[in-house]
């Protein structure tokens, strides 16, 4: 791919930075990063380890600043832990989803006719099934580790993104340059990359940051089940080892909660900030 | 002279809902190296699709190749595998499109796609590709092309961007260009520029060209011979003189009546063709300009006019084409 100039990029990030929610969104992910990269060097242990009484308040103890859960770990260590298996799923889950559904997408709408037809029907099979089913049953059959949990909610979260991307390709596909390039003797899968992809893609990374935050969303629903991968924090654990002390200790569940509801909020104004930065039709609203 | 593209009996079909769409229609052209083949007719009349069969671009579905040849050196295209074609596509024959401005990709640099161009045809560094490709821009007299390797297209105006696009289709020294309505899209001033530097182009490698325009005055300059197409069939064949002296087609001439001239002494209304062309799914029995000629009689509803060769290698399709002399007028409306 050819690097845009300089220029180019500047103006991009203008765009995206004229949007203060969008600014304040980069922010909170940073700060969620710093947390999750920090982890280990703030607080050197497990963080699943019980170190203290039980029902801690936040504030009162300074060793445990956000207190302890109901059996007694660290909740602080467990939102730092925490935001990594978060960011980690969440990440690699949309990345699957997108690159699945940019693969999905860009074979039905450039090949058409049959290939179009099976994986359109494909898309829409996948649609009907409630997410959170699937990625229950998904990691319920494969097992409760990090690998499994990314991989179901990757799988049911492309269809969005095929129909996205199908929908770009399609626009594109008949646009004049793709003949050009035909005609300079370029074959299928040489334009479908290299010549159309990088036109169809800022839309699919608009909606991929939005698919970020669903996926924190599905991950903590399934960690609260309890789901989720029992060797590592989680957000959505705590909530569900907290809700039974919900009316005496609701702080367990509170924290976290603000955590997923503040990373999840920021990913949204990130899609919006990169929505007027990269879609041209809003551009100079 | 060599010959070079020979295309025999063509026939395209358009399958549709609404029935079969005869796009092209028995054609049959030649071009020789070196030698500029204007291809005229109105819009809908099988031009385009004549040169994205050459290229094997047609739209697949519905469009597909029925019957004929496209011979290019003796070798049939249409036999060639996706594969084949694709090494044969810009390499051996180039083709300039209608509109400069949606022809190259918006992403990109101008130098980036050049270099792509010749990339994918020659085995050559990076380094080697930008400076052909340098060569290149300056060969279609690019003012600072230096720096216009680096632009990208929505930097340039249409006249450079068009100019870019010839670069590109004449990067790899192909034997056959194709210019789809290349002119088209830009303005008068613009248009004459870029016939002069593909008319330069074509002296200097001596490759064969096929110019479509409905402009049957950007033909008068090009062309050293002309092919006029009406219906998905060639109607008439004739050097550029002996075609603007004396037309022996109806439709030809209408045509020339319709265009403007700088000779004309006295203003008068340029005499259009009265009708439309006749949908595709209906081609009537006999000609397919009989209801639109002033000339018409029972025959021509009948049967359809055989393509007769005569005199200085001449062909027309009509049956008054010897009686039409130069004495023959454009027919004016009343």
């Amino acid at each position: 791919m050819a690097s845009p100039s300089s220029s180019q990029s500047l103006d991009l990030f203008y765009r995206f930075a004229r949007n203060k929610g969008a600014l304040m969104g980069l922010v909170i992910i940073f700060l969620v990063f710093g947390a999750a990269i920090a982890a280990p060097w703030l607080i050197d242990r497990d963080p699943l380890r019980i170190v203290y009484r039980p029902e801690i308040w936040p504030f009162t103890n300074a060793r445990y600043p956000l207190g302890t859960d109901s059996l007694g770990r660290d909740i602080l260590a467990l939102i730092l832990y925490g935001a990594r298996t978060t960011l980690i799923i969440s990440f690699a889950a949309a990345f699957t989803a997108t690159v699945l559904g940019v693969i999905i997408g860009a074979f039905a709408a450039w090949f058409g006719g049959w290939v179009d037809e099976i994986l359109t029907r494909l898309t829409e099979l996948f649609q009907t099934i409630p997410n959170i089913l699937l990625i229950m049953t998904v990691v319920a059959v494969l097992g409760q580790t990090i690998g499994n949990i990314t991989f179901a909610i990757g799988v049911t979260m492309w269809p969005p993104i095929a129909r996205l991307t199908r929908a770009e390709y399609l626009s594109l596909r008949d646009r004049e340059f793709v003949l050009a390039c035909r005609s300079m003797g370029m074959g299928n899968l040489r334009i479908m990359v290299t010549e159309i992809l990088p036109n169809a893609i800022p839309p699919v990374i608009v909606l991929g940051s939005v698919i970020i935050g669903s996926s924190i969303l599905f991950e903590s629903s399934i960690s609260f089940l309890g789901l989720g991968d029992p060797n590592v924090a989680s957000w959505g654990a705590l909530i569900g080892d907290g809700r039974t002390l919900i009316r005496r200790s609701w702080f367990i569940c509170a924290i976290p909660g603000l955590a997923i509801m503040f990373t999840v909020l920021a990913m949204n104004l990130i899609g919006d900030g990169l929505n007027d930065a990269l879609n041209p039709r809003l551009r100079d609203r | 002279m060599e010959r070079l593209l020979d295309i025999e009996e063509l026939r395209v079909t358009l399958f549709t809902r609404r029935g079969d769409l005869k796009a092209i229609n028995g054609l049959s052209l030649q071009v020789d190296r070196g030698e500029t083949l204007g291809l005229v007719g109105e819009s809908g009349c099988g031009k385009s699709m004549t040169s994205l069969a050459i290229m094997g671009l047609l739209p697949v579905p519905p469009a597909k190749v029925v019957g004929g040849s496209i011979k290019l050196e003796g070798r049939d295209l249409l036999k060639l595998s996706e594969r084949k074609m694709q090494a044969v596509r810009g390499r051996e024959v180039g083709i300039i499109f209608q509109d400069p401005m949606s022809s190259l990709n918006p992403v990109y640099t101008v130098g980036f796609q050049l270099g792509e161009v010749i990339r994918r045809h020659f085995k050559v560094d990076k380094a080697e590709a930008r400076k052909r490709s340098l060569a290149l821009l300056e060969r279609v007299r690019i003012p600072d092309a230096e720096r216009r390797l680096d632009s990208f297209p929505h930097e340039l105006s249409g006249g450079m961007n068009q100019r870019v696009v010839i670069a590109m289709a004449i990067a790899c020294e192909p034997k056959l260009l194709i210019a789809d309505e290349p002119t088209t899209a830009l303005d008068v001033t613009i248009q004459a520029q870029i016939v002069e530097l593909l008319k330069e182009i074509q002296a200097d490698s001596g490759m064969g060209m096929i110019f479509i325009t409905h402009d049957l005055g950007v033909i008068a300059d090009v062309a050293d011979r002309v092919t006029v197409m009406y219906a998905g069939k060639k109607v008439e064949e004739a050097g550029i003189d002996e075609l603007f002296d004396s037309a022996r087609h109806p439709y030809t001439r209408g045509l020339i009546g319709a265009t403007p001239k700088p000779g004309d002494e006295k203003r008068h209304r340029l005499v259009e063709i009265p009708g439309v062309v006749p949908s595709l799914a209906a081609l009537p029995q006999g000609c397919a300009f009989a209801n639109r000629c002033p000339l018409a009689f029972d025959r021509c509803r009948a049967e359809a006019p055989p393509l007769k060769q005569m005199e200085d290698g001449r062909q027309a399709a009509c049956f008054l084409a010897e009686e039409m002399e130069e004495s023959y007028v454009a027919p004016v409306r009343a």
